[in-house]
């Protein structure tokens, strides 16, 4: 079965990149372009793992991130999230961190690193 | 005149291919560095090293194997041809038999920034780019602004608040603008890569552009000249975003290439970075492929507070290919063995140059370099510039 990636960002070129790079890779990917509707479809979709930008355009990544961690569909405290910013102020690491993301990265996203991060908690389908 | 052999760029990470005729930054299919590279085959036929060596000093001597196609483009403040300075008092404290050290703090702005930049600028300005901009730990910033007056751009400069202030204040007398940011480099390099987005700016950060290893790798170049066309057994060298390591890697490879090493045993390359910032270090131990942004980074050496760098992958590759190690040294390790490099051999060398010869000193207690083998450290500038830390 395909592992769906959710990809929780509203920069169209960014989604494009990444999603060339994992279908490339055999996994499905699912985009929302806002945190609040990012948080539904990870409620309704089986989701292997969600990158996560966090400037969004309504809610910030650190509060989807706790939205998930809190989320009543128990599979989500354990999901991967992969928090992805350009605006690398001082403690957006820790602060992704603390919010519940598993791994911090900064863009541009290096795409041979994004698979290996990916693949190191989804394997290559 | 066209004098560089400069070939084409091409990719790091996936391998594609670009012109060098046009301004290019990194890949924009897999987001990884790109690389010069060089016709070496036609130049190993028309370039002689012996008459590369009766040159007059500086970098810029190794024009066919750097980027500037047009000498008038080359901007030069003297940088290159640093001295490698024998150690016998460290070599008989240290039981050693061939110290060395390349001091780098009599390049132009006081440090090795200055051959990244002279390269950098220089293309930029023959590709007709007039504003530049980078986020600096502090010697990149005020090595830009100097190359930036000369050659006639303007220049933008983001840096943390807490650089040392020789580095602000020498950015702002060659007339760039300089932005002091609440955070570390990391930070700096969000805020610039926004406003060259924004405004047009060309980024000269680390690894986002081609052409700053070039000027870097010409220190392998000239190490490899001082040892008769052979290569030192070790290399230790303070890493930060890595452009020095990766640069004399690249030019181990050229000149390997180029037929011209009498000996192609390469170094083995010690990266060293202090116990607050040890991205690569933690990579090395984990077997990785990649760097973790490393979390509150800190360490009195400014130019090792680099969480990151976008070319850590590169710097892996090539430690793991020389059989090389990372190791991380205390900030007191550093002063202490900075006061070493002043009282014993006369050269007040910077932080991160004062790192290498604390690593160093881990390295003999774990007899991973023996006695007779040659070793350089790297002295990447000078300690002048961070008298902040000494008040």
């Amino acid at each position: 079965m395909t592992p769906n990636i959710l990809y929780i960002e509203d920069n169209p070129d960014n989604t494009m990149l990444v999603r060339r790079a994992l279908e490339a890779r055999g996994y499905k990917l699912l985009n929302s372009v806002t945190g609040v509707n990012g948080v539904n479809i990870a409620e309704t979709e089986d989701i292997s793992l969600i990158l996560l930008d966090i400037n969004l355009p309504d809610i910030d990544g650190y509060e989807v991130a706790r939205r998930l961690r809190a989320s009543p569909k128990r599979s989500l405290a354990s999901t991967p999230i992969i928090a992805v910013t350009a605006n690398a102020l001082k403690g957006d690491a820790e602060k992704a961190l603390n919010a519940g993301c598993d791994v911090y990265m900064s863009k541009p996203i290096n795409i041979r690193e994004l698979w290996a991060r990916v693949e190191a908690f989804v394997p290559m389908p | 005149m066209t004098i560089s052999h400069l070939s084409h760029l091409q990719c790091s990470g996936c391998g594609q291919e670009y012109s060098h005729q046009e301004v290019h930054t990194f890949c924009p299919t897999c987001q990884s560095p790109l690389l010069a590279i060089y016709d070496l085959q036609e130049a190993r036929q028309q370039v002689d090293r012996d008459e590369i060596s009766r040159r007059k000093k500086g970098m810029w001597r190794w024009s066919e194997l750097l980027p500037v196609l047009n000498i008038e483009n080359q901007i030069f403040l003297g940088e290159g041809d640093t001295p490698l300075l024998s150690l016998p008092h460290l070599e008989k404290e240290l039981g050693l038999s061939h110290l060395y050290v390349k001091d780098e703090s009599s390049n132009p702005t006081g440090s090795f920034k200055a051959r990244g930049l002279a390269a950098a600028v220089s293309k930029a300005k023959e590709l007709g780019i007039q504003k530049v901009i980078i986020p600096t730990a502090g010697n990149a910033g005020g090595a830009m602004a100097a190359y930036a007056a000369r050659a006639g751009l303007k220049a933008y400069i983001f840096m943390p608040k807490d650089t040392p202030f020789a580095n602000i204040e020498e950015s702002r007398m060659a007339g760039a603008e300089v932005a002091l940011v609440d955070g570390l480099i990391s930070d700096a390099a969000g805020m610039a890569g926004e406003k060259a987005r924004a405004e047009g700016w060309f980024d000269v950060s680390t690894f986002k552009e081609p052409y700053r290893v070039e000027g870097k790798k010409v220190m392998g170049y000239e190490l490899a000249e001082t040892f008769d066309w052979s290569l030192p057994d070790v290399i230790v060298y303070p890493t930060g975003g890595g452009t020095g390591l990766v640069g004399m890697w690249k030019a181990f490879a050229e000149l390997e290439e180029l037929g011209w090493l009498e000996n192609t045993k390469r170094p083995r390359m010690v990266s060293v970075q202090a116990d607050g910032c040890a991205p690569v270090v933690k990579a090395f131990q984990a077997k990785a492929s990649f760097c973790d942004f490393w979390i509150n980074a800190h360490t009195i050496a400014s130019g090792l507070r680099v969480p990151k760098s976008f070319a850590d992958h590169l710097i892996l590759q090539d430690i793991y290919e020389s059989e090389g190690i990372a190791i991380a040294v205390s900030d007191e390790a550093i002063l202490e063995s900075q006061k070493q490099l002043a009282s014993m051999e006369g050269i007040f060398a910077a932080p991160e140059g004062a790192a290498t010869l604390a690593a160093l000193k881990e390295l003999i207690q774990q007899k991973w370099v023996s006695p007779d083998e040659r070793i350089v450290l790297f002295n990447t500038g000078s300690g002048l510039k961070y008298l902040d830390h000494k008040s």
